[in-house]
């Protein structure tokens, strides 16, 4: 890779120890990938959920956090999106461990960096976010795929320690998304029908995630009904990284790089497979499971903003969840209290529910939850979540949040 | 001496010798593996139940979001690790972890590598060459 004077300078320690082992790990990835050069960047996002983190990632954090200012000094503004854990919620979910405690330690790590934790989904624009064009270096899936295909952002997914490099060096090797040429549809899809819901979202982004199954595709995509939401996007969007590792799309005619199909592909003529609602039913049916006892049904990834929690306390409203299921709506904390302020959190509560808040339930050890209590049946408007718990061992279920509150009030999957 | 030398793209990490661990199916850290007992969770995946712990993965390419870039450094440190890497198509979050947890890793082979190489053979990866080299066969290739 090429080096201008100021990264060969981190390289020889002459700008801190921190931005030294920085620029040589990003040295290591932007060879991998034959990256020229670095771009420059302003805006970082560190993901944090403890246990991706792990023991290791914090005390790597706190090791450099004890390096004197001189030698951590950062380049970037970062936000961290810690969503943190919900004591109350917690001790239920999982007793015996105090997720508190252990998230306590992230947020003071990261914020001796100079990193600032929130509480929301940083793609929810709640913090400063990138312009079109710019690039950046985000961390978390769904955030690095929302800002390349609906903001316009360039982006690769810079990963946990990635991102923390990043913030030293104020930049990251430019490959993948930082080019033009790898910006351009490689894929061409159809929807020949009208998702009904956000579940039906993000069934087509599994289908096409695991059609393509390549970080390095981009897949772009006609519609033939009304346009979607944003929530709708993000819904695809995360099901195409979960299920594909895809890091970017198009939707022609809405995103921002594809006002149509020519310059959605570059120029390229691409081959178009059509995605109908055959593919999606038969992906229902992959999972199964009604009829069955249901044990837990979580509403999160991407936790729920206050219009689906208004729907959620209307279908719950004069009913009662069954006595052996759980119910478990996951809210951005200040989303949480807004909730409280306006008596829907009440609501929701008063029919047996749980309103959580912190990080999602898939990244809150739900391996060890499942253990606790003993789960086997999940339910999740999350077609995400459900890639993710089959492999924590959770027979899932993904359905609308409709079915999903039914199920719960009637103990069991209906169909 | 090896029986036979494949070409990748220049990898990450030091070299490593070990028993292979091979399919016809995809990784990643968070959504296959249970990383407490050291074995493939996931119903779904061709290698559940199999023991990955001090083998070296050949598997097609890199799935999911960017838990992997954390989760591999702790893997290492608890000593539930694989012991290197190999992937037909890798991806930001496999290179940016395993170069984090120094994991030997190679991608973007002549040829492909789950079907090149065997659950059992024995193999060396030479990252910094772009070479893996298969040393010795559990079975003859047909």
């Amino acid at each position: 890779m090429k080096l201008d004077d100021i990264e060969k300078a981190m390289l020889d320690g002459k700008h801190g120890k921190a931005a030294a082992w920085a620029i040589e790990f990003q040295k290591d990835v932007g060879t991998f990938f034959d990256a020229e050069d670095f771009v420059p960047i302003r805006l970082v996002h560190v993901s944090t959920d403890r246990e991706t983190m792990g023991d290791s990632g914090i005390a790597f954090i706190e090791e450099l956090g004890n390096l004197r200012p001189s030698e951590r000094y950062p380049r970037a503004y970062a936000t961290a999106d810690f969503r943190g854990f919900d004591k109350e919620n917690f001790s239920f979910l999982l007793p015996g461990r105090n997720l508190e405690v252990e998230g306590t330690q992230a947020v003071e790590a990261l914020g001796k960096l100079g990193v600032v934790t929130n509480h929301a989904y940083v793609n929810d624009h709640s913090v400063t976010a990138p312009g079109f064009g710019e690039a950046c270096g985000y961390s978390g899936t769904p955030s690095v795929i929302y800002m390349n295909s609906i903001v316009g952002a360039r982006c690769n997914f810079e990963a946990g320690p990635s991102s923390l490099a990043a913030f030293f060096t104020g930049r990251v090797p430019r490959y993948g998304f930082h080019l033009d040429s790898k910006r351009f549809a490689t894929h061409g899809f159809k929807l020949d029908f009208s998702p009904a819901n956000i579940v039906d979202w993000g069934v087509v982004g599994a289908l096409i995630g695991r059609e393509l199954n390549s970080y390095w595709c981009v897949p772009a995509l006609e519609l033939t009904g009304p346009l979607p939401s944003v929530l709708e996007l993000n819904h695809m969007a995360l099901a195409m990284a979960s299920y594909g590792s895809i890091a970017m799309f198009h939707v022609v005619n809405v995103t921002p790089e594809a006002p149509n199909w020519e310059t959605a592909a570059g120029g390229k003529k691409l081959d178009v497979k059509t995605i109908n609602s055959n593919h999606v039913k038969t992906f229902y049916q992959e999972w199964g499971g009604i009829g069955e006892d249901l044990d837990v049904v979580a509403l999160s990834t991407p936790q729920l903003t206050v219009t689906e929690i208004i729907e959620v306390a209307a279908l719950l409203e004069g009913k009662r969840v069954h006595d052996r299921t759980t119910l478990l709506i996951y809210a951005p904390k200040e989303i949480k209290q807004a909730c409280a302020r306006i008596g829907l959190t009440q609501m929701i509560e008063k029919a047996g529910a749980r309103m959580v808040h912190g990080h999602d339930f898939f990244a809150t050890f739900a391996k060890e939850i499942r253990l606790a209590h003993k789960w086997d049946r999940l339910m999740t408007h999350s077609v995400k979540m459900v890639n993710i718990c089959e492999g924590y061992g959770y027979r899932p279920t993904p359905a609308s949040i409709q079915r999903c509150i039914q199920s719960a009030v009637e103990g069991k999957v209906i169909g | 001496m090896s029986l036979l030398e494949i070409k990748g793209h220049l990898g990450i990490g030091p070299i490593a010798r070990g028993i292979a661990l091979a399919a016809s199916d995809d990784f990643s850290t968070r959504y296959d593996l249970d990383r407490d007992s050291g074995i493939f969770s996931r119903p779904s995946h061709k290698l559940y139940g199999e023991e990955f712990v001090g083998r070296i993965l050949v598997l097609n390419a890199a799935k999911g979001g960017v838990a992997s870039a954390w989760m591999l450094r702790e893997m290492v440190e608890k000593e539930k690790a694989p012991l290197g890497l190999l992937l037909n198509d890798g991806n930001p979050v496999m290179a940016q972890g395993a170069a984090f947890a120094q994991i030997p890793f190679m991608d973007r082979f002549d040829v492909d590598i789950t079907s090149a190489i065997s659950t059992g053979d024995e193999i060396e990866i030479v990252p910094a060459r772009g070479i893996v080299k298969i040393l010795s066969r559990v079975k003859a290739k047909g």
